[in-house]
Parts: C-alpha cells; structure tokens; sequence
C-alpha cells in the first residue's frame, strides 16, 4: 500500500493552473528525488502534501486518510504525519532550540515535558547538536539552523518527511553537513519527499526521480535509468543545461 | 474677581491632571481589550469579518476625535440612556483608541514572517497555538514601542473631552482662566503639566525602540 497517493490532482493560482492533474504514489520507506525547473510545479506539489496550499480538484491521502482542507481537526491529524522542512529554516527565533523542538509534541501530542525534552535531546544529537539545546536559531549557522529544523520536524514523528529545497539558501560548504543527516534518514527508512537541486545527491540517495514539466509529471524513474537514458527531449534539455 | 496665587493654579490644575490620568487609562486599557479581539477577529479568517474589522478602523480613523466625541455625547442621549461627560468620553476615547491600536498591532502582526505561520501550520498547531505561542511573542516585541508612542497622543487626545463638559486639565485651565483673567499664564502651566505627562513616556517608548534594533 502506498503511503502518499496523490491522483489527478490539480492546483491553479487564480487563472494560473501550475499542477496540471498529477498523478503519484509513493511506498513507504520510499525516497522521491522532485526535480525541475523553477515554475516547473515541485514546491506547490509539495506543499499540497501537508496541505499548506490548498488543491482544486483530485485526490491526496496520506497514510489512508484524504485531505480534507476545510476540516481543521483532519488536518491537525494529518499534519501529525507530515513533516515538513523549508527552504528558510523558519526556526522560531524567539525560543531556544530546544522548545522549538519540544513546542509542537507538547501542544500537539501532549507529552509529557520530560520524555519531550529527553526526546529532543535524543534528536539534537542525532543531528550532530547535542550541545546546543539552550542556544537561539541566530547564534547558529545555516546548516545547524536547518539540522535543527530537520529534528523539530522528526520530534512529531512523521511518517513522511517533506524537504523543500532545504539546502538552497545554504553557503556551499554547508550543504554537506544537512545532506548527511538527511541520507542517514533515508538509510533508516523514513519516506521522504524532496525538492532538490542536488542532482548528485538524487543520484546517490533517492529510489526514484521525478521530473516535473509544466505541471506535470514529465517522467519517473530510478535515477541510474533517468538520468542516464533521459526519454524526453525536455529532461534531455533539463540535464544537459546543469552540466553547462 | 478672585485671588488666585500661583500655588493656588497650579494646585487646581494637579488635581484635575489626576482626571486626565484617569481618562487616558480607561481610554488605553478599554482601547487595548477592544483592540486586542478586533485584531483576533481580523487575523482569524472568518469570511465577512476581516472587511466589517478594516471598515470600522476606517470610520474611526477618518473622523476627528472632536467629532466623535460630540457623536457619543449626544448621541447616548439620543437613546434615551443618560449619559455623563465620563461615560461618553470613555467611550468615544476607547473606539478611537482600540481603531488605532488594531491596526498598529495588525502592521506588527504582519511584519513576521509567513514561513513563521507555515511552519508552526506544519507542526499541527491550530490557529490559536499559532498565534499563542509563535506569532504574537515575536509581534508583541515590535509592538511595544509604537504602543507606547500612541499613549502619548491618547493622553493629548483627552483634551478633547473637554467640549463635552469632561472636568480635566484642559477645561479646568479654561475654567481657571476665565476666573483669574491671566489665560497664558494658566495655559503655560497646563501646557507644562501635559508635557511632564508625555515627555516620559516619549522618551520611554524611543529608549524601547532603541533595545529592540540592538537585539536584532
């Protein structure tokens, strides 16, 4: 059974249809590389899943359960399987690391404070932060910032885990640091949805990559087969314009 | 005529200041409270609600606080519900306040950032966690100094209670000054007495402005 299925589905910004009916599922443990041009669709697509945009027409479950955008308390359960990491981080800038990790699980799940905060530790450590859960989002770099935003994300335990560009607005040497903790996700089996501009990274990590051509998926494949043996004329143009 | 020294105006007119303390904080805090929910009215996304919040911060911006003044003045009357200077002044100084404070907090509300907004929405929290524990504690920091900047005119806006019979520092200087025939001399006091009120209070809400940009 698929973990994400998302079928037909279309989205416009007023008379603007940026997702054209997509069809896509996903299995869990899966990891999706979605890549694409800029306007291409991804990040919209992305942000139906947790249903920060909102869609017109199709269908999107996650783990069984449907979308539903207008019933508040579905999507507070469904949000509760999605996690989502931004390009920009968005850490709280007004808590310290480690209520911006145990805020959500402690409003949201109610646990209690002490196996929240044992949690949090758990998780800082995990990416590689152990010692800065008394710190605030601006004393720490990018890449921390956004290893941080990784482990907030985990402490609501998702099934799935989105990542949109998340290492986009990093200094090149700090990229590296977030893609490992983000390998070492996928090698754990959490599903994962990302947006990325890594191609070498898609390679490596992701059981499969999707292509997203004006609204659509465009092709889908293993990346070895994709990006070697592109079929279309436009991922052909998409691949090769990196290279340039 | 009667003697009056100068400890004679000057005491007169303290007393009456404590009258236009008093307006300027039933004005402030009534002006907050009602602020404080039409803001929570206009950020929650009811449909309707949003644009009958904006109309009426709009009516209350856009008409002299003179005028509002008389409005609830002999307006109440009209109802037939008796009012006194005090009720009607309140209540013409708490709508005008609370148009001013919502739409003063609703500029701060909007300077945070939509990731912060996305983000806690991706956490699962609901509209009020939202705001509760993400938007306003980063909104209320920016808040603070125009807040306390507009006390300042809340406080000079009392004077305008004085039309209506309000015994303050204003029409209390009048009074003085009809009684001793010295009208600069008792307005240069209360002029100086306005300015003991306000000057702090400036100086209170720059000193804020000032520790928020060293934080940033």
């Amino acid at each position: 059974m698929s973990i994400v299925e998302i079928t037909g589905l279309r989205k416009s910004f007023g008379s603007n249809e940026v997702l054209k009916g997509i069809d896509l599922q996903v299995a869990p443990g899966e990891v999706i590389a979605i890549i694409g041009k800029s306007g291409s669709g991804k990040s919209t697509l992305l942000r139906c899943i947790n249903g920060l945009e909102e869609f017109q027409s199709g269908s999107l479950t996650v783990d069984g359960k449907p979308l539903l955008h207008h019933n508040a308390a579905a999507m507070r359960e469904l949000r509760q399987h999605v996690g989502m990491v931004f390009q920009s981080f968005n850490l709280f800038p007004h808590l310290t690391v480690g209520k911006n990790i145990t805020l959500a699980p402690g409003l949201v799940k109610k646990t209690d404070k002490a196996a929240n905060e044992a949690q949090a530790r758990k998780l800082l450590e995990r990416v590689g932060l152990a010692e800065k859960f008394d710190a605030y989002g601006e004393q720490l770099s990018g890449g921390q910032q956004q290893r941080v935003a990784i482990a907030r994300a985990l402490a609501m335990q998702p099934a799935v885990l989105l990542c949109d560009e998340i290492t986009s607005a990093l200094d090149p040497e700090l990229v590296g640091e977030v893609l490992r903790v983000v390998e070492s996700l996928a090698d754990e089996g959490m599903t994962l949805l990302m947006v990325t501009h890594e191609m070498n990274f898609a390679r490596k990590v992701a059981d499969r990559v999707v292509f997203m051509h004006q609204g659509l998926v465009h092709e889908v494949g293993a990346p070895a087969d994709l990006f070697a043996n592109p079929q279309t004329p436009e991922l052909k143009q998409f691949l090769s314009a990196l290279h340039d | 005529m009667v003697d009056f020294s100068l400890w004679d105006i000057v005491r007169n007119l303290l007393l009456a200041a404590r009258w236009t303390v008093g307006l300027s904080l039933v004005a402030f805090i009534g002006g907050g409270v009602v602020g404080m929910l039409l803001l929570m009215l206009r950020l929650g996304k009811l449909p309707g609600v949003g644009p009958v919040v904006a109309a009426y911060v709009q009516v209350f911006q856009g008409i002299p606080l003179l005028v509002q003044l008389f409005l609830a003045y002999y307006g109440l009357g009209l109802f037939g519900i008796n009012t006194s200077p005090w009720v009607a002044a309140g209540l013409g100084l708490t709508l005008y306040a609370s148009a001013f404070l919502t739409e003063i907090w609703r500029g701060c509300v909007e300077a945070i950032p939509r990731g912060q907004w996305e983000a806690s929405e991706s956490l699962a929290l609901n509209f009020y966690e939202q705001l509760r524990y993400v938007i306003l504690p980063q909104a209320i920091k920016i808040a603070v100094p125009p807040t306390v900047g507009f006390l300042v005119q809340v406080i000079k806006g009392t004077a305008l209670a004085s039309v209506i019979g309000f015994m303050e520092l204003t029409k209390v200087g009048k009074t003085i000054a009809n009684a001793t025939f010295s009208p600069f001399l008792v307005f240069s006091c209360v002029a100086i007495l306005y300015f003991v009120l306000c000057y702090p209070i400036s100086l209170y809400a720059k000193h804020l402005e000032r520790r928020i940009h060293v934080h940033r």
